[in-house]
């Protein structure tokens, strides 16, 4: 237990700068369950709130990547 | 039988403040919303130290070299400084790979977020725990202060 403890926290991730992409998923859903917890008066309603919050936060961070590369290759 | 409502003590609202910065949640739960602040100790907690199995212990959280992320890092309680205390007792060994223990490039932006984000929402969480304390009623004859979603309303 303490060796795989050691080892998950000692020992840092090694992943492709691709993989390492992957990682604003569970990011993005911490924030999304966070605020939404905060925000939503009843308990029954934070796991719908979240999920959409979740992916709300996941396209509009695709659309901005896509637009900000579009003027990447307008201007270079 | 009379039903007192009286506004919550400063002290009190201070100490679920204060509870929210030393374990994210404790301050819900002080003030009974229990399912709240489990979700958020379990979210803060999984955040900070996911930051920290991506970039090791051993410098995601260094006051010395990144004071302004330590700040932000800070927010999360006792997390940061468990992770401080950790990283004191872990010895690297004299001609082992650095990068076996210390996260380099992308990785390191990456674990330095992550924990700083998670100190980020416990100042979320630590305003919220503030403005319920003080909207919080004490509405039973026993004094007992019941959460805010447990009481009906409007």
């Amino acid at each position: 237990m303490i060796d795989l403890l050691a080892t998950l926290f000692c020992n840092p991730l090694t992943c492709d700068r691709r993989t390492g992409m992957l990682l604003v998923l569970p990011l993005s859903l911490a924030v999304s369950v966070v605020y939404k917890t905060i925000k939503c008066h009843s308990l029954r309603e934070i796991p719908l709130a979240v999920l959409v919050s979740w992916i709300t936060i996941l396209v509009g961070m695709a659309v901005v990547g896509v637009a900000l590369l579009g003027l990447c290759h307008i201007l270079v | 039988m009379k039903t007192a409502s009286v506004r919550p003590s400063l002290l009190r609202v201070l100490i679920a403040g204060v509870l929210a910065w030393i374990m994210p949640g404790a301050g819900h739960f002080f003030i009974g919303e229990r399912v709240r602040g489990l979700v958020f100790m379990i979210t803060i907690a999984l955040t900070f130290w996911g930051g920290v199995a991506i970039g090791g212990v051993k410098n995601t959280v260094n006051p010395q070299e990144r004071a302004l992320w330590f700040l932000g890092q800070a927010c999360a309680g006792v997390h940061p400084f468990l992770a401080i205390a950790w990283s004191r007792r872990v010895e690297i060994p004299s001609g082992a790979d650095r990068a076996r223990w210390i996260a380099y490039g992308q990785m390191e932006d990456i674990s330095i977020v992550y924990t700083a984000i998670a100190g980020m929402l416990n100042v979320l969480v630590i305003l919220d725990v503030l403005g319920r304390a003080e909207r919080m009623g004490v509405d039973q004859p026993g004094g007992r202060a019941s959460p805010i979603s447990e009481r009906a309303g409007p």
